[in-house]
């Protein structure tokens, strides 16, 4: 009995697990979604670009002339500025001692012309006195000679006096235009975005790697978007454009073309990094929008679909 | 009749369960040694299906197999984002790294880079934490089994087991700090290394400084856009390679299949259980035959005839052969149960039930034939010899 049933029950029961092996083992695996829906372009044919949200004015990377200690800082991130607002101050003090040598400098010069006016005076009524001696032998030509050159020499003395006076005066000019220097204005109405610079750090004159200070005009803002110089033969000016807030989707703005910079430029990664390890050159244009109450901030980064004709190869 | 022939069947026991041990043992390798090699196989691909999400992959024409990273320059992302039925097109990074771990022993880990924003092609299982997650400063997520040991710590006391990585222990890839933040279960790939995933921004300064990084464009296309219209539309435009995710595998297996012994070498041991497994079933079967040769000599004297014994025949033969395939699927299976929790590489189609199913019925009908033959040309005299 054992014999004629075992060994067939066993098989049906190995062949049960293998087909609910085969069933279990190979169900699909879940598929991870993603965490925010990508943007898709609205378009049948279209270059898509990464695009950086900048100021209308461009952002404005404030510098220094002079390389200084900074002594005060007078805006904050966010501060509106107009243009010709103080900035930030430098430490003057070294130009405000020249200036104060350069004022003596010019009082003794201004003392140095009355004296010459004294001499002058001084030779003036001897050589008028002499002059005036109608006797010719009551005087000697020789003390007449005199008298003369030594008027002679006062005057260009005084003349003398009043160019150092002149120079005295330039040279104080001077002090005062270093110190005006040293005051960093606004040079355009527009909104702090960075302070890098607090009082009693370096200021370098020259480009930065990282700017002093960020300005720009947030009134209006412009995406600047990089397009490859491959798609740069399918850019028309005139297509549409839409961009893309990054991490939601939902936030969209239709874009109106500013200008494009003809010029075509190595690609900078949109990343910020200053080590860029991409080679390709890309073409930039600039689109405006409407700013109203999009959540969207500069420096942020925006997936921009432009319209393009269909010149897919048959 | 059908009656007698399973009693002569199962009247020697010791022959029956000869052949059925025979046809057990030949249908097990046929099924074991496949699904090792099937499992083995679906590792190479398995980093493929495990990224569900997009139905095209872009990547250099070169790539022979889906750990041959040949890199892209950033902008062809862009340029494959603005073909025409492309729904979405992402970025993504793999490559091995070296990852230090707390005993100063390195690991090569695969390192994978998904989009920053998105977080697209992510693991498809997560055991704890969010693949949000990756989005706090030096976030990663590591694949359990990598956890568990590979990157585990050195446990305190000798010979101890080591310690399990938790999320908030941090690692150092390439000397730089990361973070667990998540957890992952993902399908082993052939080499088992560590997955870690982490964000492509990210994993590009974890890399080593190179002027390429993007590894793959993975796309999504629109929907009713054909896949291979769109893929065909990506290489003409782009001159890069796409492929559809199934494509993807394919080659990836095929470069396997061509590149290695794998295929050869369980192609041998599958036609040695085959042949052993025919030598002795089919020559225990045989014997059998000759045993009860009298039996169906006076069958044939009573005036049986020869189309009844070959039915006789033919049912002893498929009893056995069901028996055994039954048995001997029913061993792999367990087997593989058995093995679940190990390294090996294990899975079981269905087409192997069919394969295996098809090997025992061939060896049984080559054990049928020779006995059928030898029982018609049988002359019922032979009762009555000797």
């Amino acid at each position: 009995m054992i014999t004629k049933y075992l060994l067939p029950l066993l098989a049906i029961i190995g062949f049960l697990f293998a087909s609910y092996t085969v069933v279990s083992s190979n169900k699909p695996l879940p598929v991870a979604p993603a965490v925010a829906e990508p943007a898709s372009a609205p378009f049948k044919t279209f270059i898509a670009g990464a695009g950086i949200i900048e100021p209308q004015s461009q952002n404005i990377a404030i510098g220094t002339p002079l390389s200084r200690i900074v002594n005060m800082v007078s805006v904050k991130v966010g501060d509106k500025v107009k243009a010709g607002t103080p900035l930030f101050y430098l430490d003057d003090r070294d130009t405000r001692a020249e200036l104060n040598v350069k004022l003596a400098d010019l009082a003794k010069a201004q003392t140095d012309l009355r004296v010459a006016k004294a001499s002058l005076n001084d030779t003036q009524t001897l050589s008028n006195m002499a002059e005036a001696v109608a006797d010719k032998g009551a005087i000697s030509g020789e003390e007449l000679l005199k008298r003369r050159n030594a008027l002679q020499v006062n005057k260009a003395k005084l003349d003398s006096a009043k160019a150092l006076i002149k120079q005295a005066e330039a040279s104080v000019n001077n002090s005062q235009i270093t110190l005006e220097r040293l005051v960093i204005r606004a040079p355009a109405e527009g909104e702090v975005l960075q302070v890098n610079l607090r009082a009693g750090e370096f200021a370098q004159a020259g480009a930065l790697n990282t700017p002093l200070m960020v300005l720009g005009n947030l009134d209006e803002l412009h995406v600047r978007v990089d397009i490859d110089e491959n798609d740069a033969w399918r850019f028309n000016k005139t297509s549409k454009a839409v961009a893309y807030l990054r991490g939601n989707r939902s936030v969209k703005v239709d874009l109106n073309l500013a200008y494009v910079e003809p010029y075509v430029i190595p690609k900078k990664s949109l990343t910020g990094d200053s080590t860029e390890r991409v080679d390709t050159r890309v073409l930039q244009a600039l689109y405006r929008f409407e700013r109203k109450q999009l959540p969207i901030y500069v420096g942020q980064q925006m997936d921009v679909f432009i319209a393009a004709q269909d010149y897919s190869p048959q | 009749m059908n009656r007698i022939a399973l009693k002569m069947l199962m009247g020697d026991r010791g022959k029956y369960f000869g052949i059925v041990m025979g046809l057990t043992f030949a249908s097990l390798i046929m099924t074991q040694q496949p699904a090792i090699f099937v499992g083995l196989m679906t590792r190479t691909f398995s980093f493929i299906s495990d990224v569900g999400l997009p139905d095209i992959w872009v990547m250099d024409a070169k790539v022979q197999f889906v750990d041959d990273i040949k890199p892209l320059q950033d902008t062809e992302l862009y340029r494959v984002r603005g073909i025409s039925g492309v729904e979405w097109a992402m970025p993504m990074y793999k490559g091995l790294l070296k990852a230090r771990l707390t005993d100063g022993t390195f690991q090569t880990c695969n390192v994978v880079g998904l989009d920053d924003t998105t977080l697209i092609g992510g693991p498809p299982v997560m055991l704890a934490g969010r693949i949000e997650d990756l989005r706090r400063s030096d976030g990663i997520i590591v694949d359990i089994d990598a956890l568990k040991e590979k990157l585990a710590k050195p446990s305190g006391t000798p010979n101890g087991k080591p310690i399990q990585l938790q999320i908030g222990d941090s690692l150092e890839l390439n000397d730089h700090r990361a973070i667990i933040v998540g957890i992952a279960k993902v399908t082993r790939t052939f080499q088992s290394q560590p997955v870690i995933y982490t964000t492509y921004s990210r994993a590009k300064s974890y890399a080593p400084k190179e002027r390429k990084l993007l590894s793959f464009v993975l796309v999504k296309a629109k929907p009713q856009q054909n896949l291979t219209e769109l893929s065909q539309r990506i290489r003409k435009n782009t001159g890069l390679a796409a492929y559809t995710q199934q494509e993807f595998m394919d080659l990836t297996y095929q470069y396997f299949m061509k590149n290695t012994g794998i295929p050869i070498n369980f192609g041998i041991s599958v036609l040695l259980g085959f042949i052993v497994g025919a030598a002795i079933a089919g020559q225990t079967f045989y014997n059998f035959t000759l045993e009860n040769i009298r039996q169906f000599g006076v069958l044939k004297a009573m005036g049986t005839s020869n189309w009844t014994l070959l039915r006789m025949i033919l049912l002893q033969a498929i009893l056995v052969g069901l028996i055994g395939y039954g048995m001997g699927v029913g061993l792999t299976a367990w087997f593989g149960y058995a093995m679940r929790n190990t390294i090996l590489a294990f899975r079981f189609p269905w087409q192997l039930l069919v394969f295996s199913g098809a090997g025992v019925s061939l060896i049984c009908m080559f054990a049928a034939l020779l006995s059928i033959v030898k029982v018609i040309r049988l002359e019922p005299a032979i009762v009555f010899k000797g």
